[in-house]
């Protein structure tokens, strides 16, 4: 028996590119790119940021800002997919990414132990409320199985694989899937000690890019079986067709030079998905606009898809969102599908010897059916998704 | 799922041979360390020791690595070496997922120390690698050579629930042939003032797993413990895993309840109506310390009694309840081990074991 497809039936997103999917669509189209320097109160690295700078719907109810994005992407994402706050008549499943929320890194907290001695417990108390999944979970009073990947940067397109599993085992009738992470100090310092910050708008793909820039985001996707989206009397073109996931084994903070970990989950996401390379219409790719990962990425994509591949790198519009980066541009893949066009990759401008391929440099058609989202982090990890549009 | 392997790093040694031990010895009384915050000053703990972390050959590509990551490294290849299969298997079809409630908090508090002492702009690059929550995934995919998919994830109450049922998928999608799931916790000094703070310490440094408090008294540990799972019986036959919400009527005899009750939640009164009727029931944590991931360590403990069919002494045996209580140590026909854990709103998880044989 044939498995059957795992649709899309909601989404939502937020990040500096927009707050809602309309928003973003529009800002995509005419090419804006919303970045701001650091607040001083972030940090006093002078470094520039895509910060969403507009109020957040879910404020009242979050106990971080990271949950804050979740339950402003979520309340678009619900409301896309026809369903309240109230799910548990449903068994749901929720997956999703972060780094930041993982952590109890409140400065303010440790500060205050250092000079008291003693810890703060109103820290640790919102923290432990504050677990991603789990906070979203309770929100939508789910049943199912609940929890958040904590993979750096390809953690919320490994959410995404991860309730793809659910799905097909029947664990869960539908998933909450996604990520969200918020600016912090914390990975400012730490990238910048890493010597990866651009000091300018970063140009994924470009020959003379310089490093990435942090941003904030949230993006969740309604994740359901045809059968299950049918009897809700629900219906969606777009579906998560396959997922790869691979480890390089290799380095803790760069990719294996040769890809072969990237090639491994792109071939896996392939084959699950019944699609030859040859029917991908375009790569979203991580394209962080960093040295090394653009080379690799970019190698492994020539490679795989011929130097002739559409390839767009949205983080040029909403800046490397850590963990929430594989569930926005897995939702920017499913949604340039759906509308049957791609912008043009911001920061792009020459292509880069050492790369056989370049970015798309203008707003470009697709008429394929398939695309593919891919995700590279710290620890080696790879991940790539493949959506699907059915008609 | 088979499981193939199992490692086992705690405050009681690493390896079978240290997990068989310590059921066999029972209780020991916990440390005390300096608490920073503490009314006393003081809160006793089950710290993994150095010693036990010293391992130079296994950690040879860690050896810039923190506790935690060692503590994980080192469980994982011991699950690996224990399990006698780990030169047939394909790294390639291997994947990792490693659970955590806290993650690496030791180092992410040293990195934050960087920042406050040096600046934003002159903070260790290596301190803020090491405190990204997969890390330690990391080190032990290099260590091991594996290839496969490669995950952390994180839960409170139920993180290592939730990555067995991850490593289910993983292998039923043909993903996998073979998964390292495991959970890992450290203690460090802020956290043991946390402890201190937000936990009813025992005063006698015994956890009661039967007191079913609504205020527990705890002793706060570390450790981590890793399985090897297959899809088919290979390895030393510890028996089968799985996750079951519903606990089922237990057959008469054969079958065993471990509760993962720690005194890490505010209220334990809920345990009491999770107690299986007719069938004994133990709790091992008075051994490791009370851990959010503790269900893990009990697990190993649940893997090594179906392997062995022999049940150990339950090391508290406080009954306010009338519990049958496994009271001596004994051989003991086996054919299913449940071990639940209840998070603080009462929701209820258990890791069923059960005997290999249920696949012939």
């Amino acid at each position: 028996m044939a498995a059957q497809k795992i649709l899309i039936t909601g989404m939502g997103v937020v990040s500096a590119a927009g707050m809602t999917i309309p928003e973003t669509l529009t800002g995509f189209a005419a090419g804006i790119r919303n970045l701001g320097q650091t607040s001083v109160s972030l940090s006093p690295l002078n470094l520039p940021v895509f910060e969403v700078v507009s109020p957040l719907r879910g404020s009242t109810r979050a106990s971080s800002r990271t949950l804050q994005l979740a339950f402003h992407a979520l309340d678009e994402a619900l409301s896309n997919a026809g369903l309240s706050y109230d799910l548990s008549g449903l068994r749901v499943g929720v997956c999703m990414g972060t780094t930041v929320a993982s952590q109890l890194n409140d400065m303010d907290f440790y500060t205050a132990y250092r000079k008291s001695g003693k810890a703060p417990l109103a820290p640790v108390e919102t923290f432990l409320k504050s677990n991603l999944a789990t906070a979203i979970s309770r929100e939508v009073k789910a049943r199912g199985p609940c929890i958040t990947v904590v993979n750096a940067c390809s953690s919320s397109a490994d959410a995404l694989g991860v309730a793809l599993g659910w799905l097909r085992n029947g664990f869960c009738d539908v998933a909450i899937a996604g990520g969200a992470d918020e600016l912090s100090r914390i990975p400012v310092c730490g990238f910048s000690s890493l010597s990866v910050f651009s000091p300018e708008p970063c140009r994924p793909y470009d020959r003379d890019r310089q490093g990435l820039n942090l941003g904030e985001a949230a993006g969740i996707l309604i994740l359901e079986p045809e059968s299950i989206a049918r009897r809700r009397g629900v219906n969606s073109t777009m579906f998560v067709g396959g997922y790869g996931a691979a480890c390089d084994a290799h380095h803790l903070t760069a990719p294996r030079p040769d890809g072969s970990g990237l090639e491994t989950a792109i071939r896996i996401s392939l084959i699950e998905a019944g699609v030859q390379s040859a029917e991908i219409s375009f790569v979203n790719a991580h394209g962080t606009a960093t040295r090394d990962n653009d080379k690799v990425e970019g190698t492994v994509l020539a490679r795989l898809f011929g130097e002739g591949i559409k390839v767009i790198s949205t983080k040029g519009f909403t800046g490397h969102t850590l963990g929430a980066a594989g569930a926005i541009e897995a939702v920017f893949t499913a949604l340039a599908l759906r509308e049957g066009w791609i912008p043009a990759s911001p920061g792009f401008e020459n292509k880069d010897d050492e790369i056989p391929i370049g970015a798309v440099r203008e707003k470009s058609g697709l008429t394929g059916r398939y695309a593919l989202s891919t995700s590279l982090a710290f620890g080696g990890n790879n991940a790539a998704v493949v959506i699907g549009r059915t008609e | 799922m088979n499981i193939a392997g199992i490692g086992i790093v705690s405050a009681r040694g690493r390896g079978v041979a240290a997990l068989e031990h310590a059921l066999e010895q029972g209780w020991v009384p916990p440390v005390e360390v300096e608490a920073r915050g503490v009314a006393c000053g003081k809160v006793s703990v089950y710290p993994v020791t150095a010693d036990t972390l010293g391992d130079k050959v296994v950690l040879a590509k860690a050896r810039r690595a923190d506790r935690f990551i060692r503590m994980s490294v080192l469980a994982a290849a011991d699950a690996v070496q224990d399990s006698g299969i780990g030169a047939s298997l394909d790294k390639t079809r291997m994947g990792i997922i490693l659970a955590t409630a806290l993650g690496p908090h030791v180092t992410t508090f040293s990195f934050l120390d960087g920042i406050l002492d040096f600046g934003d702009a002159a903070v260790s690059p290596t301190a803020f690698s090491h405190s990204v929550h997969n890390a330690a995934a990391s080190y032990i995919a290099m260590t091991l050579e594996v290839r496969g998919p490669t995950l952390t994830v994180t839960h409170f109450d139920f993180a290592f629930h939730q990555a067995v049922l991850l490593a289910q998928t993983l292998l039923n999608d043909g993903r996998c042939d073979s998964v390292l799931v495991g959970a890992v916790d450290e203690l460090g000094a802020v956290m043991q003032s946390v402890c201190g703070q937000m936990l009813k310490p025992a005063a006698d440094g015994r956890i009661k797993p039967f007191a079913f408090s609504t205020t527990p008294e705890s002793v706060p540990g570390e450790g981590a413990a890793f399985f090897l799972m297959t899809r088919d019986t290979a390895g030393v036959g510890y028996g089968l895993l799985e996750v079951i919400e519903d606990l089922p009527v237990p057959s008469s005899g054969g079958s065993l309840q471990i509760l993962d009750a720690c005194g890490m939640a505010r209220d334990e009164s809920a345990y009491l109506a999770a107690v299986m009727p007719g069938i004994s029931v133990a709790a091992y944590a008075p051994l490791f310390g009370s851990l959010l991931i503790g269900s893990a360590l009990n697990a190993a403990a649940a893997a090594l009694m179906m392997k062995k069919q022999k049940i150990y002494v339950s090391p508290v045996q406080e009954n306010p309840h009338g519990l049958m209580i496994c009271q001596e140590t004994k051989p003991a026909p086996l054919r299913d081990v449940y071990c639940t854990r209840l998070d603080c709103v009462g929701r209820r998880l258990t890791l069923h074991l059960g005997s290999a044989s249920l696949l012939e």
